[in-house]
Protein backbone atom coordinates (compact mmCIF):
# COMPACT_ATOMS: atom_id res chain seq x y z
CA UNK A 1 0.00 0.00 0.00
CA UNK A 2 1.46 3.33 -1.08
CA UNK A 3 0.61 6.85 -0.01
CA UNK A 4 -0.88 7.58 -3.47
CA UNK A 5 -3.26 4.65 -3.02
CA UNK A 6 -4.42 6.00 0.33
CA UNK A 7 -5.26 9.39 -1.12
CA UNK A 8 -7.50 7.76 -3.71
CA UNK A 9 -9.61 6.07 -1.04
CA UNK A 10 -9.54 8.89 1.51
CA UNK A 11 -13.33 9.42 1.55
CA UNK A 12 -13.79 5.76 2.51
CA UNK A 13 -11.22 6.03 5.27
CA UNK A 14 -12.73 9.20 6.71
CA UNK A 15 -16.18 7.72 7.06
CA UNK A 16 -14.64 4.68 8.63
CA UNK A 17 -15.11 2.16 5.88
CA UNK A 18 -11.42 1.63 5.00
CA UNK A 19 -10.13 -1.96 5.11
CA UNK A 20 -7.28 -3.45 7.23
CA UNK A 21 -4.64 -2.76 4.59
CA UNK A 22 -5.37 0.95 4.72
CA UNK A 23 -5.36 0.94 8.50
CA UNK A 24 -2.01 -0.85 8.55
CA UNK A 25 -0.51 1.80 6.23
CA UNK A 26 -1.78 4.58 8.46
CA UNK A 27 -0.07 2.98 11.45
CA UNK A 28 3.24 3.01 9.57
CA UNK A 29 3.00 6.32 7.70
CA UNK A 30 2.89 9.46 9.83
CA UNK A 31 2.16 11.69 6.84
CA UNK A 32 -0.97 9.82 5.77
CA UNK A 33 -2.17 9.31 9.33
CA UNK A 34 -1.78 13.04 10.03
CA UNK A 35 -3.72 13.89 6.89
CA UNK A 36 -6.53 11.52 7.78
CA UNK A 37 -6.69 12.87 11.33
CA UNK A 38 -7.02 16.47 10.09
CA UNK A 39 -9.72 15.55 7.61
CA UNK A 40 -11.68 13.69 10.26
CA UNK A 41 -11.46 16.71 12.54
CA UNK A 42 -12.77 19.02 9.78
CA UNK A 43 -15.65 16.66 9.05
CA UNK A 44 -16.60 16.46 12.71
CA UNK A 45 -16.39 20.21 13.29
CA UNK A 46 -18.42 21.04 10.20
CA UNK A 47 -21.36 19.01 11.49
CA UNK A 48 -21.48 21.22 14.53
CA UNK A 49 -21.49 24.53 12.71
CA UNK A 50 -24.30 26.72 14.04
CA UNK A 51 -26.27 29.28 12.09
CA UNK A 52 -24.44 32.03 13.91
CA UNK A 53 -21.26 30.81 12.31
CA UNK A 54 -22.54 31.56 8.80
CA UNK A 55 -20.85 34.39 6.97
CA UNK A 56 -22.43 37.82 7.57
CA UNK A 57 -24.74 39.37 5.00
CA UNK A 58 -22.06 41.78 3.83
CA UNK A 59 -20.14 38.80 2.46
CA UNK A 60 -23.04 37.84 0.18
CA UNK A 61 -23.60 41.47 -0.80
CA UNK A 62 -19.97 41.73 -1.71
CA UNK A 63 -20.17 38.61 -3.85
CA UNK A 64 -23.31 39.93 -5.57
CA UNK A 65 -21.65 43.28 -6.26
CA UNK A 66 -18.66 41.54 -7.77
CA UNK A 67 -20.88 39.40 -10.00
CA UNK A 68 -22.83 42.49 -10.99
CA UNK A 69 -19.66 44.36 -11.86
CA UNK A 70 -18.58 41.48 -14.05
CA UNK A 71 -21.93 41.52 -15.83
CA UNK A 72 -22.81 38.01 -14.81
CA UNK A 73 -26.04 39.12 -13.14
CA UNK A 74 -28.29 42.06 -13.91
CA UNK A 75 -30.60 44.06 -11.75
CA UNK A 76 -34.25 43.50 -12.49
CA UNK A 77 -35.67 45.72 -9.78
CA UNK A 78 -38.77 47.69 -10.61
CA UNK A 79 -39.76 50.88 -8.95
CA UNK A 80 -42.72 50.91 -6.67
CA UNK A 81 -43.26 54.52 -7.65
CA UNK A 82 -43.56 53.78 -11.37
CA UNK A 83 -46.16 51.65 -13.08
CA UNK A 84 -43.93 48.79 -14.23
CA UNK A 85 -45.53 45.46 -14.67
CA UNK A 86 -42.50 43.21 -14.27
CA UNK A 87 -42.23 42.31 -10.60
CA UNK A 88 -38.79 42.17 -8.92
CA UNK A 89 -37.42 38.69 -8.35
CA UNK A 90 -37.77 39.06 -4.60
CA UNK A 91 -41.49 39.59 -5.05
CA UNK A 92 -42.07 36.93 -7.67
CA UNK A 93 -45.18 35.61 -6.00
CA UNK A 94 -46.99 32.75 -7.39
CA UNK A 95 -50.34 34.10 -8.47
CA UNK A 96 -51.27 30.80 -10.02
CA UNK A 97 -54.11 30.63 -7.52
CA UNK A 98 -55.96 32.83 -9.99
CA UNK A 99 -56.06 29.93 -12.44
CA UNK A 100 -57.92 27.54 -10.12
CA UNK A 101 -60.16 30.42 -9.09
CA UNK A 102 -61.00 30.94 -12.74
CA UNK A 103 -61.74 27.23 -13.05
CA UNK A 104 -63.84 27.41 -9.88
CA UNK A 105 -65.85 30.26 -11.33
CA UNK A 106 -66.68 28.19 -14.38
CA UNK A 107 -67.46 25.18 -12.15
CA UNK A 108 -69.84 27.25 -10.03
CA UNK A 109 -71.52 28.41 -13.17
CA UNK A 110 -71.93 24.80 -14.31
CA UNK A 111 -73.40 23.87 -10.94
CA UNK A 112 -75.87 26.69 -11.09
CA UNK A 113 -76.92 25.69 -14.55
CA UNK A 114 -77.56 22.13 -13.40
CA UNK A 115 -79.31 23.18 -10.19
CA UNK A 116 -82.80 24.54 -10.62
CA UNK A 117 -83.34 25.52 -6.97
CA UNK A 118 -82.94 29.28 -6.42
CA UNK A 119 -80.24 30.31 -3.97
CA UNK A 120 -81.30 32.29 -0.91
CA UNK A 121 -78.79 35.01 -1.75
CA UNK A 122 -80.51 35.72 -5.02
CA UNK A 123 -83.77 36.25 -3.20
CA UNK A 124 -82.11 38.90 -1.03
CA UNK A 125 -80.77 40.67 -4.09
CA UNK A 126 -84.23 40.59 -5.63
CA UNK A 127 -85.65 42.42 -2.65
CA UNK A 128 -83.12 45.25 -2.68
CA UNK A 129 -84.41 48.58 -3.87
CA UNK A 130 -82.56 49.82 -6.94
CA UNK A 131 -80.03 52.52 -6.13
CA UNK A 132 -80.38 54.20 -9.50
CA UNK A 133 -83.26 56.57 -10.26
CA UNK A 134 -85.98 55.28 -12.53
CA UNK A 135 -86.27 57.73 -15.41
CA UNK A 136 -89.36 58.00 -17.58
CA UNK A 137 -91.32 55.37 -15.75
CA UNK A 138 -93.80 55.42 -12.96
CA UNK A 139 -93.29 51.70 -12.42
CA UNK A 140 -90.22 49.52 -12.84
CA UNK A 141 -89.26 50.30 -16.40
CA UNK A 142 -88.53 46.76 -17.53
CA UNK A 143 -92.22 45.94 -17.23
CA UNK A 144 -92.80 47.83 -20.44
CA UNK A 145 -89.71 46.50 -22.14
CA UNK A 146 -90.68 42.90 -21.58
CA UNK A 147 -94.19 43.29 -22.86
CA UNK A 148 -93.98 45.79 -25.65
CA UNK A 149 -92.74 44.36 -28.92
CA UNK A 150 -94.21 47.24 -30.88
CA UNK A 151 -92.15 49.96 -29.26
CA UNK A 152 -90.05 52.32 -31.36
CA UNK A 153 -86.35 51.57 -31.49
CA UNK A 154 -84.56 52.81 -28.43
CA UNK A 155 -81.16 54.38 -28.26
CA UNK A 156 -78.30 52.05 -27.74
CA UNK A 157 -75.90 52.69 -24.94
CA UNK A 158 -72.23 52.78 -25.60
CA UNK A 159 -70.62 49.40 -25.12
CA UNK A 160 -68.13 51.03 -22.82
CA UNK A 161 -70.79 52.58 -20.59
CA UNK A 162 -70.02 51.94 -16.93
CA UNK A 163 -72.28 49.45 -15.21
CA UNK A 164 -74.04 52.14 -13.20
CA UNK A 165 -75.56 53.57 -16.35
CA UNK A 166 -76.97 50.25 -17.52
CA UNK A 167 -80.02 50.79 -15.37
CA UNK A 168 -80.64 53.96 -17.35
CA UNK A 169 -80.05 52.13 -20.63
CA UNK A 170 -82.47 49.35 -19.80
CA UNK A 171 -84.98 51.87 -18.53
CA UNK A 172 -84.80 53.80 -21.77
CA UNK A 173 -85.32 50.66 -23.79
CA UNK A 174 -88.50 49.94 -21.93
CA UNK A 175 -89.81 53.42 -21.45
CA UNK A 176 -92.98 52.89 -23.47
CA UNK A 177 -96.18 52.56 -21.49
CA UNK A 178 -97.12 49.03 -20.84
CA UNK A 179 -100.30 47.92 -22.56
CA UNK A 180 -100.10 44.18 -22.15
CA UNK A 181 -97.26 43.46 -19.87
CA UNK A 182 -96.66 39.81 -19.39
CA UNK A 183 -96.92 39.07 -15.72
CA UNK A 184 -93.83 36.91 -15.70
CA UNK A 185 -91.51 39.46 -17.27
CA UNK A 186 -93.07 42.26 -15.29
CA UNK A 187 -92.04 40.62 -12.06
CA UNK A 188 -88.52 40.21 -13.37
CA UNK A 189 -88.07 43.93 -13.94
CA UNK A 190 -87.31 44.92 -10.35
CA UNK A 191 -84.59 42.37 -9.68
CA UNK A 192 -82.76 43.30 -12.87
CA UNK A 193 -82.57 46.95 -11.94
CA UNK A 194 -81.44 45.93 -8.52
CA UNK A 195 -78.67 43.96 -10.19
CA UNK A 196 -77.54 47.08 -12.01
CA UNK A 197 -76.36 48.48 -8.70
CA UNK A 198 -72.80 47.25 -8.17
CA UNK A 199 -72.98 43.72 -6.84
CA UNK A 200 -70.83 43.14 -3.77
CA UNK A 201 -67.36 41.87 -4.65
CA UNK A 202 -66.56 38.37 -3.46
CA UNK A 203 -63.51 37.52 -1.42
CA UNK A 204 -61.85 36.11 -4.51
CA UNK A 205 -62.54 39.31 -6.40
CA UNK A 206 -61.09 41.41 -3.60
CA UNK A 207 -58.00 39.25 -3.52
CA UNK A 208 -57.73 39.41 -7.28
CA UNK A 209 -57.86 43.22 -7.25
CA UNK A 210 -55.38 43.32 -4.42
CA UNK A 211 -52.90 41.29 -6.47
CA UNK A 212 -53.44 43.53 -9.47
CA UNK A 213 -52.93 46.63 -7.32
CA UNK A 214 -49.63 45.36 -6.06
CA UNK A 215 -48.24 44.10 -9.32
CA UNK A 216 -49.83 46.33 -11.92
CA UNK A 217 -51.26 49.37 -10.12
CA UNK A 218 -52.00 51.25 -13.33
CA UNK A 219 -54.28 48.42 -14.45
CA UNK A 220 -56.27 48.25 -11.24
CA UNK A 221 -59.00 50.64 -12.34
CA UNK A 222 -59.43 48.87 -15.65
CA UNK A 223 -59.73 45.43 -14.14
CA UNK A 224 -61.99 46.69 -11.39
CA UNK A 225 -64.39 48.28 -13.86
CA UNK A 226 -64.46 45.21 -16.04
CA UNK A 227 -64.94 42.95 -13.04
CA UNK A 228 -67.80 45.08 -11.82
CA UNK A 229 -69.43 44.89 -15.25
CA UNK A 230 -69.05 41.12 -15.45
CA UNK A 231 -70.40 40.62 -11.94
CA UNK A 232 -73.40 42.72 -12.87
CA UNK A 233 -73.96 40.55 -15.92
CA UNK A 234 -73.78 37.44 -13.77
CA UNK A 235 -76.24 38.82 -11.31
CA UNK A 236 -78.69 39.90 -14.00
CA UNK A 237 -78.60 36.51 -15.61
CA UNK A 238 -78.98 34.69 -12.31
CA UNK A 239 -82.03 36.72 -11.51
CA UNK A 240 -83.48 35.98 -14.89
CA UNK A 241 -82.90 32.24 -14.48
CA UNK A 242 -84.44 32.34 -11.07
CA UNK A 243 -87.61 33.60 -12.67
CA UNK A 244 -87.43 31.49 -15.80
CA UNK A 245 -85.60 28.30 -14.86
CA UNK A 246 -86.70 26.55 -18.04
CA UNK A 247 -84.98 29.04 -20.32
CA UNK A 248 -82.08 26.95 -21.58
CA UNK A 249 -80.61 29.86 -23.48
CA UNK A 250 -80.39 31.82 -20.28
CA UNK A 251 -78.55 28.98 -18.57
CA UNK A 252 -76.15 28.73 -21.46
CA UNK A 253 -75.68 32.47 -21.29
CA UNK A 254 -74.87 32.28 -17.60
CA UNK A 255 -72.16 29.77 -18.37
CA UNK A 256 -70.74 32.10 -20.97
CA UNK A 257 -70.72 35.02 -18.57
CA UNK A 258 -68.86 32.93 -16.02
CA UNK A 259 -66.38 32.08 -18.74
CA UNK A 260 -66.07 35.79 -19.40
CA UNK A 261 -65.13 36.32 -15.76
CA UNK A 262 -62.67 33.47 -15.91
CA UNK A 263 -61.21 35.09 -19.01
CA UNK A 264 -60.74 38.33 -17.11
CA UNK A 265 -58.90 36.51 -14.34
CA UNK A 266 -56.77 34.67 -16.85
CA UNK A 267 -55.82 37.83 -18.72
CA UNK A 268 -54.72 39.43 -15.48
CA UNK A 269 -52.81 36.31 -14.48
CA UNK A 270 -50.99 36.28 -17.81
CA UNK A 271 -49.96 39.88 -17.41
CA UNK A 272 -49.01 40.15 -13.75
CA UNK A 273 -47.15 36.90 -13.38
CA UNK B 1 -21.54 91.31 -36.29
CA UNK B 2 -22.56 89.64 -39.50
CA UNK B 3 -26.02 88.06 -39.34
CA UNK B 4 -26.29 84.37 -40.30
CA UNK B 5 -28.78 83.89 -43.14
CA UNK B 6 -32.05 82.25 -42.12
CA UNK B 7 -31.95 79.81 -45.02
CA UNK B 8 -28.80 78.33 -43.53
CA UNK B 9 -29.95 78.23 -39.94
CA UNK B 10 -33.27 76.48 -40.47
CA UNK B 11 -31.88 73.35 -42.17
CA UNK B 12 -29.27 73.00 -39.46
CA UNK B 13 -31.90 73.22 -36.75
CA UNK B 14 -34.13 70.73 -38.53
CA UNK B 15 -31.27 68.33 -38.97
CA UNK B 16 -30.41 68.60 -35.30
CA UNK B 17 -33.98 67.81 -34.35
CA UNK B 18 -34.09 64.74 -36.60
CA UNK B 19 -30.82 63.49 -35.18
CA UNK B 20 -32.09 63.88 -31.64
CA UNK B 21 -35.24 61.90 -32.40
CA UNK B 22 -33.22 59.23 -34.13
CA UNK B 23 -30.87 58.92 -31.17
CA UNK B 24 -33.79 58.47 -28.73
CA UNK B 25 -35.26 55.65 -30.83
CA UNK B 26 -33.34 52.43 -31.32
CA UNK B 27 -34.02 49.90 -34.03
CA UNK B 28 -32.84 46.33 -33.84
CA UNK B 29 -33.08 43.51 -36.32
CA UNK B 30 -33.13 39.80 -35.61
CA UNK B 31 -33.02 36.97 -38.14
CA UNK B 32 -33.63 33.29 -37.58
CA UNK B 33 -33.67 30.29 -39.85
CA UNK B 34 -36.61 27.97 -39.24
CA UNK B 35 -38.25 24.92 -40.70
CA UNK B 36 -41.88 24.31 -41.64
CA UNK B 37 -44.59 25.20 -39.11
CA UNK B 38 -42.38 27.46 -37.05
CA UNK B 39 -43.76 28.67 -33.72
CA UNK B 40 -43.30 32.41 -33.13
CA UNK B 41 -44.32 34.15 -29.92
CA UNK B 42 -44.13 37.88 -29.13
CA UNK B 43 -45.12 39.52 -25.88
CA UNK B 44 -44.82 43.25 -25.33
CA UNK B 45 -46.41 45.20 -22.53
CA UNK B 46 -46.41 48.47 -24.44
CA UNK B 47 -46.20 48.60 -28.18
CA UNK B 48 -47.57 47.28 -31.42
CA UNK B 49 -46.97 44.01 -33.17
CA UNK B 50 -47.47 43.66 -36.91
CA UNK B 51 -46.94 40.36 -38.71
CA UNK B 52 -46.72 39.71 -42.42
CA UNK B 53 -45.57 36.75 -44.49
CA UNK B 54 -41.93 36.62 -45.54
CA UNK B 55 -39.53 33.96 -46.73
CA UNK B 56 -40.51 30.33 -46.24
CA UNK B 57 -37.60 29.45 -43.94
CA UNK B 58 -36.82 32.66 -42.16
CA UNK B 59 -38.22 34.76 -39.34
CA UNK B 60 -37.20 38.41 -39.32
CA UNK B 61 -38.05 40.69 -36.42
CA UNK B 62 -37.60 44.44 -36.46
CA UNK B 63 -37.87 45.95 -32.98
CA UNK B 64 -38.11 49.68 -32.36
CA UNK B 65 -37.30 50.72 -28.80
CA UNK B 66 -38.33 54.16 -27.61
CA UNK B 67 -35.75 54.38 -24.86
CA UNK B 68 -33.15 52.45 -22.94
CA UNK B 69 -35.68 51.66 -20.24
CA UNK B 70 -36.74 48.55 -22.12
CA UNK B 71 -34.94 45.77 -23.86
CA UNK B 72 -35.77 42.81 -26.02
CA UNK B 73 -35.33 39.33 -24.59
CA UNK B 74 -35.27 36.79 -27.36
CA UNK B 75 -34.49 33.15 -27.80
CA UNK B 76 -34.67 30.45 -30.41
CA UNK B 77 -35.16 26.85 -29.45
CA UNK B 78 -35.30 24.73 -32.56
CA UNK B 79 -38.31 25.83 -34.51
CA UNK B 80 -39.65 27.97 -31.70
CA UNK B 81 -38.84 31.67 -31.45
CA UNK B 82 -39.81 33.81 -28.52
CA UNK B 83 -39.59 37.57 -27.99
CA UNK B 84 -40.47 39.29 -24.72
CA UNK B 85 -40.17 42.99 -23.98
CA UNK B 86 -38.38 43.48 -20.69
CA UNK B 87 -38.96 46.72 -18.80
CA UNK B 88 -36.39 48.30 -16.51
CA UNK B 89 -36.89 50.45 -13.47
CA UNK B 90 -38.64 53.70 -14.29
CA UNK B 91 -40.19 52.49 -17.53
CA UNK B 92 -43.67 53.73 -18.37
CA UNK B 93 -46.05 53.34 -21.29
CA UNK B 94 -44.03 55.69 -23.48
CA UNK B 95 -40.47 54.95 -22.51
CA UNK B 96 -41.15 51.23 -22.22
CA UNK B 97 -42.74 50.96 -25.62
CA UNK B 98 -41.29 48.47 -28.09
CA UNK B 99 -42.91 48.09 -31.50
CA UNK B 100 -42.38 44.93 -33.51
CA UNK B 101 -42.62 44.31 -37.23
CA UNK B 102 -42.31 40.64 -38.02
CA UNK B 103 -41.92 38.63 -41.19
CA UNK B 104 -42.71 34.94 -40.83
CA UNK B 105 -43.32 31.95 -43.09
CA UNK B 106 -46.96 31.88 -44.12
CA UNK B 107 -47.56 28.58 -42.27
CA UNK B 108 -46.07 29.76 -38.98
CA UNK B 109 -48.02 29.46 -35.74
CA UNK B 110 -48.23 32.84 -34.05
CA UNK B 111 -48.87 33.99 -30.52
CA UNK B 112 -49.05 37.75 -30.01
CA UNK B 113 -49.76 39.62 -26.82
CA UNK B 114 -49.81 43.32 -26.04
CA UNK B 115 -51.69 45.48 -23.56
CA UNK B 116 -51.74 48.66 -25.63
CA UNK B 117 -51.28 47.28 -29.13
CA UNK B 118 -52.36 47.47 -31.83
CA UNK B 119 -51.95 43.90 -33.02
CA UNK B 120 -52.21 43.01 -36.68
CA UNK B 121 -51.66 39.96 -38.85
CA UNK B 122 -52.26 39.48 -42.54
CA UNK B 123 -51.94 36.95 -45.36
CA UNK B 124 -51.08 33.99 -43.17
CA UNK B 125 -52.16 30.37 -43.11
CA UNK B 126 -51.06 29.13 -39.72
CA UNK B 127 -52.77 29.21 -36.33
CA UNK B 128 -53.01 32.65 -34.77
CA UNK B 129 -53.53 33.54 -31.13
CA UNK B 130 -53.80 37.24 -30.31
CA UNK B 131 -54.42 38.68 -26.87
CA UNK B 132 -54.74 42.32 -25.97
CA UNK B 133 -56.10 44.26 -23.03
CA UNK B 134 -56.88 47.53 -24.71
CA UNK B 135 -55.16 46.59 -27.92
CA UNK B 136 -57.08 46.85 -31.17
CA UNK B 137 -56.76 43.63 -33.13
CA UNK B 138 -56.86 43.55 -36.91
CA UNK B 139 -56.56 40.31 -38.86
CA UNK B 140 -57.16 40.02 -42.56
CA UNK B 141 -56.66 37.63 -45.46
CA UNK B 142 -56.04 34.53 -43.38
CA UNK B 143 -57.02 31.04 -44.41
CA UNK B 144 -56.86 27.46 -43.21
CA UNK B 145 -55.86 28.31 -39.69
CA UNK B 146 -57.30 28.56 -36.23
CA UNK B 147 -57.77 32.20 -35.29
CA UNK B 148 -58.19 32.87 -31.59
CA UNK B 149 -58.57 36.45 -30.34
CA UNK B 150 -59.04 37.67 -26.79
CA UNK B 151 -59.36 41.26 -25.65
CA UNK B 152 -60.67 43.09 -22.66
CA UNK B 153 -61.72 46.37 -24.23
CA UNK B 154 -59.86 46.35 -27.49
CA UNK B 155 -61.96 46.22 -30.67
CA UNK B 156 -61.50 43.26 -32.96
CA UNK B 157 -61.72 43.45 -36.75
CA UNK B 158 -61.56 40.33 -38.89
CA UNK B 159 -61.64 40.61 -42.66
CA UNK B 160 -61.55 37.86 -45.26
CA UNK B 161 -60.91 34.94 -42.94
CA UNK B 162 -61.68 31.68 -44.68
CA UNK B 163 -61.71 27.94 -44.28
CA UNK B 164 -60.67 27.98 -40.69
CA UNK B 165 -61.82 28.04 -37.14
CA UNK B 166 -62.44 31.42 -35.54
CA UNK B 167 -63.02 32.22 -31.87
CA UNK B 168 -63.24 35.76 -30.57
CA UNK B 169 -63.82 36.64 -26.93
CA UNK B 170 -63.99 40.16 -25.60
CA UNK B 171 -65.21 41.54 -22.31
CA UNK B 172 -66.40 44.83 -23.75
CA UNK B 173 -64.75 45.31 -27.12
CA UNK B 174 -66.67 45.52 -30.38
CA UNK B 175 -66.25 42.69 -32.86
CA UNK B 176 -66.49 43.40 -36.58
CA UNK B 177 -66.36 40.57 -39.10
CA UNK B 178 -66.40 41.00 -42.85
CA UNK B 179 -66.25 37.98 -45.13
CA UNK B 180 -65.48 35.59 -42.34
CA UNK B 181 -66.40 32.01 -43.02
CA UNK B 182 -65.31 28.69 -41.63
CA UNK B 183 -66.22 25.42 -40.04
CA UNK B 184 -66.72 27.17 -36.72
CA UNK B 185 -67.01 30.91 -36.14
CA UNK B 186 -67.71 32.03 -32.59
CA UNK B 187 -67.77 35.56 -31.29
CA UNK B 188 -68.67 36.65 -27.79
CA UNK B 189 -68.62 40.09 -26.29
CA UNK B 190 -70.10 41.08 -22.95
CA UNK B 191 -71.04 44.67 -23.61
CA UNK B 192 -69.50 45.19 -27.01
CA UNK B 193 -71.35 45.07 -30.30
CA UNK B 194 -71.00 42.33 -32.88
CA UNK B 195 -71.29 43.20 -36.55
CA UNK B 196 -71.11 40.58 -39.28
CA UNK B 197 -71.14 41.21 -43.00
CA UNK B 198 -70.90 38.01 -45.00
CA UNK B 199 -72.75 35.03 -46.37
CA UNK B 200 -72.29 32.57 -43.49
CA UNK B 201 -70.75 30.24 -45.99
CA UNK B 202 -68.72 27.02 -45.85
CA UNK B 203 -71.49 25.01 -44.22
CA UNK B 204 -70.24 25.92 -40.80
CA UNK B 205 -71.52 26.71 -37.33
CA UNK B 206 -71.74 30.38 -36.46
CA UNK B 207 -72.49 31.59 -32.96
CA UNK B 208 -72.57 35.24 -31.93
CA UNK B 209 -73.45 36.10 -28.35
CA UNK B 210 -73.47 39.22 -26.23
CA UNK B 211 -74.81 40.27 -22.89
CA UNK B 212 -76.12 43.71 -23.71
CA UNK B 213 -74.30 44.57 -26.91
CA UNK B 214 -76.26 44.63 -30.15
CA UNK B 215 -75.78 42.01 -32.83
CA UNK B 216 -76.18 42.98 -36.47
CA UNK B 217 -75.72 40.56 -39.36
CA UNK B 218 -75.86 41.69 -42.98
CA UNK B 219 -76.21 38.86 -45.48
CA UNK B 220 -76.75 38.65 -49.24
CA UNK B 221 -79.98 37.37 -50.69
CA UNK B 222 -78.28 34.16 -51.86
CA UNK B 223 -77.08 33.16 -48.40
CA UNK B 224 -77.75 29.62 -47.25
CA UNK B 225 -78.25 29.37 -43.54
CA UNK B 226 -80.49 28.22 -40.73
CA UNK B 227 -81.02 31.12 -38.33
CA UNK B 228 -81.89 31.01 -34.69
CA UNK B 229 -82.04 34.31 -32.88
CA UNK B 230 -83.06 34.97 -29.30
CA UNK B 231 -82.73 37.97 -27.03
CA UNK B 232 -83.97 37.42 -23.50
CA UNK B 233 -84.78 41.03 -22.83
CA UNK B 234 -83.98 42.80 -26.09
CA UNK B 235 -85.71 42.92 -29.42
CA UNK B 236 -85.02 40.90 -32.51
CA UNK B 237 -85.77 41.78 -36.08
CA UNK B 238 -85.22 40.04 -39.38
CA UNK B 239 -85.34 41.91 -42.67
CA UNK B 240 -84.46 38.72 -44.49
CA UNK B 241 -87.40 36.68 -45.77
CA UNK B 242 -86.99 33.54 -43.73
CA UNK B 243 -88.72 30.23 -44.26
CA UNK B 244 -90.23 29.68 -40.84
CA UNK B 245 -88.92 26.77 -38.86
CA UNK B 246 -90.81 25.31 -36.00
CA UNK B 247 -89.22 25.39 -32.59
CA UNK B 248 -90.44 23.30 -29.67
CA UNK B 249 -89.41 26.12 -27.37
CA UNK B 250 -91.71 29.05 -26.76
CA UNK B 251 -90.55 32.62 -26.62
CA UNK B 252 -92.24 35.91 -26.09
CA UNK B 253 -93.19 37.72 -29.27
CA UNK B 254 -90.44 39.90 -30.59
CA UNK B 255 -87.75 38.10 -28.63
CA UNK B 256 -86.84 35.36 -31.07
CA UNK B 257 -87.07 34.21 -34.65
CA UNK B 258 -86.26 30.95 -36.39
CA UNK B 259 -86.02 30.36 -40.10
CA UNK B 260 -83.95 29.38 -43.07
CA UNK B 261 -82.73 30.91 -46.28
CA UNK B 262 -81.52 28.95 -49.28
CA UNK B 263 -80.58 25.38 -48.46
CA UNK B 264 -79.74 26.14 -44.84
CA UNK B 265 -76.19 24.93 -45.28
CA UNK B 266 -74.82 26.76 -42.24
CA UNK B 267 -76.23 26.97 -38.73
CA UNK B 268 -76.32 30.48 -37.26
CA UNK B 269 -77.11 31.24 -33.63
CA UNK B 270 -77.55 34.86 -32.58
CA UNK B 271 -78.15 35.30 -28.87
CA UNK B 272 -78.10 38.19 -26.46
CA UNK B 273 -79.29 38.75 -22.93
CA UNK B 274 -80.57 42.28 -23.44
CA UNK B 275 -79.02 43.48 -26.67
CA UNK B 276 -80.90 43.94 -29.91
CA UNK B 277 -80.49 41.47 -32.73
CA UNK B 278 -80.95 42.55 -36.33
CA UNK B 279 -80.68 40.42 -39.47
CA UNK B 280 -80.44 42.60 -42.54
CA UNK B 281 -80.32 41.88 -46.22
CA UNK B 282 -77.48 43.42 -48.18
Amino acid sequence: MKCSDVKQVLPEIIDGSGDAEFQQHLECCSSCSGLVAELKLIAAESRQLAEIDEPPARVWVGIANQLRAEGIIRDRETSKARPVLVPPPARRWNARWLAPVAVAIVAVGSYQLAHKTAAPGAQQVAEQAPSQPQPQASQPSLNAQAANSQAAPQSVASPTAPPASRAVELAERGAQPSTGATAQHAKFAEPTLAAEASPPASEEDQRFLSEVSQRAPTMRATYENQLRAVNAEIQETQEYIKRYPDDLDARQHLMEVYQEKALLYQMALDRIQ
Amino acid sequence: MERVPLNKVVPVVLAACLVSFAVAETKKEYRYTVGPNANVSLDTQFGSISVRPGNANEVVVFATLQSDKAEVDNLQSGNRIEFVSHLFQGADQQSGRIDYEVLVPADATLSLRSSTGPLSAERLQGDLSLEGTDAAVDIHDVSNGHVHVTTMRGPVTLTNIRDGHVEVSSISGDVTMKSVTGILVKANSGSGKIFYDGDFGAGGDYKFTTHNGDIVAVVPANASADFRAHSMLGKVQSDLPLQPRHSHLSFEEGRAFFGTVGKAASAVVLRSFSGRIRLKQR
